[in-house]
């Protein structure tokens, strides 16, 4: 299941948990004696939440998720420039299965480097941003032709802004 | 002196907040069809050319965040006249500044085309790709600093008489009970909590908005002027962040002021309120850094603080303002509903619901592949459509105090229904949007996006149903003798 089909999920579930609570409170609201939570019940929920927080935050953090690993083992190095509105990649060809290093550079204003896979599914993204390089690691596991997309607002051809390249296994 | 029982003032500027109220509601209804025209082009269902669709949307971004900020400002005025007095030419200062901004940003982006979003991320005002000119951007940033001259001065009447009257900023945060010095009783209103904290953090946020604004206006024309982008970014969005929270934060006092009205339970400034505001007061500014976590050249500490705050943040609104609510509606007898408490509610269940994708967000590894897409838009428009903006409305109903004993009219249950049913089904199309990785801020759309647009071009046109019958019932309602 991709991320974002998990993280959707997830979220659907926990607003519709605190929904159903205030629709609760809003039927109990009209009748006597429907048993209002203690403050015992708050003090554990804080509890809850911290405990909940610590847990996703160890688990989430590490490894870092911005980490470039590469440097450890082969790997390739693409760059990429996004310009009014047009992305310039500096190879056509992306090997499959090692660590690439996308680095970002912008030369007007600020754009969103993102890569898309052929079910148009984004994989991952970093900002392009006027004098600085933005570095972002990905290993592809599908062949194929990829998509790059604008995800940063940058004026009246936004939309249009896209390219792409290919993931190959390498020779 | 028992603070929270003090006698309280008479003569709130009752009109001027009316009036105010007026224009926001008319100005979000305004807003609302720009959104609806955006959906409705995204969804094949109209023609709109990207340049207009880019106009509507700076202005829709800029008009909604800015009504926001209106309708809460209003909302922390009229309730502070309660406590303490305050200069009526202040307000009438505050609105006309506000006015002369909306102005300067009609024009920039109507007159002038410009098209850089609500965000104004430098340099795009100065570099459009040859769209709008150097006089649109500025135009536009000008009117940002004229809104920002109205807060500051809203800001400095409100912090000024709620120091005086509380004995310092400490007092007016009830950090004495924070301490475990002072007790329930003694302390000041949770309005007045809400307030003093509020004031701070967005006049802080306002002025360092203020200085990135100057640096933009300066570099335009004089482009040797050169500013550093990320640092830009980090005072745009920390600014962007703070104003919007502030918004509802004011908001906020509406509930805290009227709902016990209706359950006949007072709000009171316990400890673990007066601690949670402490607590918002830093976590506002803190959390920031959680729109740039895809600005891998970013201290990584910044970044990872920007995750833990973001969370952290989602406990004194779940675990005290959504809690306390729900406990003060269970522990009421026969709570009385009517439009008001009906829509006062409602803000804060969906500005609590909406923190659950706006904190999922907020993780670095889901913000890889959920950043700028439409997951965004789903979360705030989940807060500020059945949040901040409801609890607006609430207020709104509850200034024209018609009194309803009985259950809502069928009128007004059906604006309630169609607001609510229209609000839930926009933002979710947002969110299943965002999950299937369709980008935000698209004026065309692939084919594949264009059936969730075409649903939510139907939804939004529920929203604005039930917020012109809100609109008109309050036009309705002013004529009404029996409003406050």
């Amino acid at each position: 299941m991709p991320i974002q089909s998990g993280v959707l999920l997830i979220s659907l579930v926990l607003m519709a948990v605190i929904a159903g609570l205030f629709i609760s409170a809003v039927r109990a609201s009209r009748k006597p004696d429907t048993g209002a939570p203690r403050e015992a019940v708050r003090t554990r929920f804080i509890y809850a939440l911290l405990a909940v927080g610590v847990i996703v935050t160890a688990v989430s953090l590490r490894p870092w998720p911005h980490a470039i690993s590469a440097a450890n083992g082969p790997s390739a190095t693409v760059n990429v420039t996004g310009a009014m509105w047009y992305w310039e990649i500096d190879r056509e060809t992306v090997p499959l299965g090692v660590p690439v290093i996308f680095n970002a550079r912008t030369t007007d204003v600020t754009h969103g480097f993102g890569v898309m896979d052929s079910q148009d599914r984004l994989l991952f993204q970093t900002q392009a941003m006027p004098g600085y390089v933005n570095q972002v690691e990905h290993v592809f596991r599908q062949p194929g032709v990829y998509r790059v997309v604008c995800m940063e607002y940058c004026g009246v051809a936004h939309h249009a802004m896209t390219n792409e390249f290919t993931v190959a296994a390498a020779n | 002196m028992d603070n929270n029982s003090a006698q309280r003032l008479p003569g709130p500027q009752a009109g001027a907040v009316k009036f105010t109220m007026l224009l926001a509601g008319v100005v979000l209804l305004l807003m609302m069809i720009f959104g609806f025209v955006m959906r409705a082009a995204q969804g094949n269902l109209i023609d709109l050319d990207p340049a207009m669709f880019y106009q509507l949307l700076t202005a829709h971004g800029a008009g909604m965040v800015g009504t926001a900020g209106l309708t809460g400002a209003a909302i922390l005025w009229y309730f502070m006249g309660r406590y303490v007095p305050l200069a009526r030419g202040v307000f009438w200062a505050f609105l006309g500044l506000f006015l002369l901004g909306v102005v300067l940003i009609l024009g920039a982006i109507f007159i002038g085309g410009y098209a850089g979003a609500w965000t104004f991320l430098f340099p795009l005002p100065a570099n459009s790709g040859g769209v709008w000119g150097t006089d649109a951007a500025a135009a536009f940033l000008l009117g940002y600093v004229a809104i920002g001259v109205a807060f500051l001065l809203l800001y400095l009447e409100v912090g000024r008489k709620l120091i005086a009257r509380y004995g310092g900023i400490g007092g007016a945060l009830a950090w004495p009970l924070v301490m475990g010095k002072g007790t329930v009783e003694d302390a000041p209103p949770p309005a007045v909590v809400a307030a003093m904290a509020t004031t701070i953090f967005n006049t802080i946020g306002t002025v360092v908005g203020a200085a990135v604004l100057a640096s933009s206006l300066v570099n335009l024309y004089f482009p040797e002027f050169k500013v550093d982008a990320l640092l830009a970014k980090n005072m745009i969005y920390f600014f962007g962040h703070v104003f919007i929270n502030a918004s509802i934060y004011m908001a906020v006092i509406a509930v805290y002021e009227i709902i016990p009205e209706y359950t006949g339970t007072p709000w009171k400034t316990t400890r673990i309120f007066a601690v949670a505001w402490s607590l918002v007061l830093l976590f506002v500014m803190a959390v920031y850094p959680h729109h740039l976590l895809q600005d891998t050249v970013m201290p990584a500490w910044s970044l990872a603080m920007g995750q833990i705050v973001s969370y952290l943040s989602g406990i004194p609104l779940l675990a005290v303002t959504a809690f306390s609510l729900i406990v003060y509606l269970r522990k009421a007898n026969a709570m009385r509903w009517d439009l008001a408490s009906a829509l006062l509610v409602l803000g804060v269940a969906g500005w609590s619901v909406g923190s659950v994708p706006a904190i999922i967000d907020g993780m670095i590894s889901v913000n890889k592949v959920m950043h700028n897409t439409q997951w965004v838009p789903g979360h705030f428009h989940t807060y500020l459509i059945l949040g901040e903006v409801a609890m607006s409305f609430g207020f709104m109903m509850w200034l024209i105090g018609k009194p309803e004993h009985k259950a809502a009219g069928g009128f007004n249950w059906a604006a309630f229904s169609a607001y609510v049913l229209g609000g839930t089904g926009f933002t979710l199309m947002f969110l299943v949007s965002g999950a299937l990785s369709v980008p935000r801020r698209w004026a065309v759309h692939a084919p594949e996006w264009v059936l969730q647009s075409q649903i939510a071009t139907g939804f939004a046109l529920l929203v604005i149903l039930g917020a012109a019958m809100f609109v008109l019932r309050y036009l309705l309602g002013l004529k009404n003798s029996s409003g406050r």
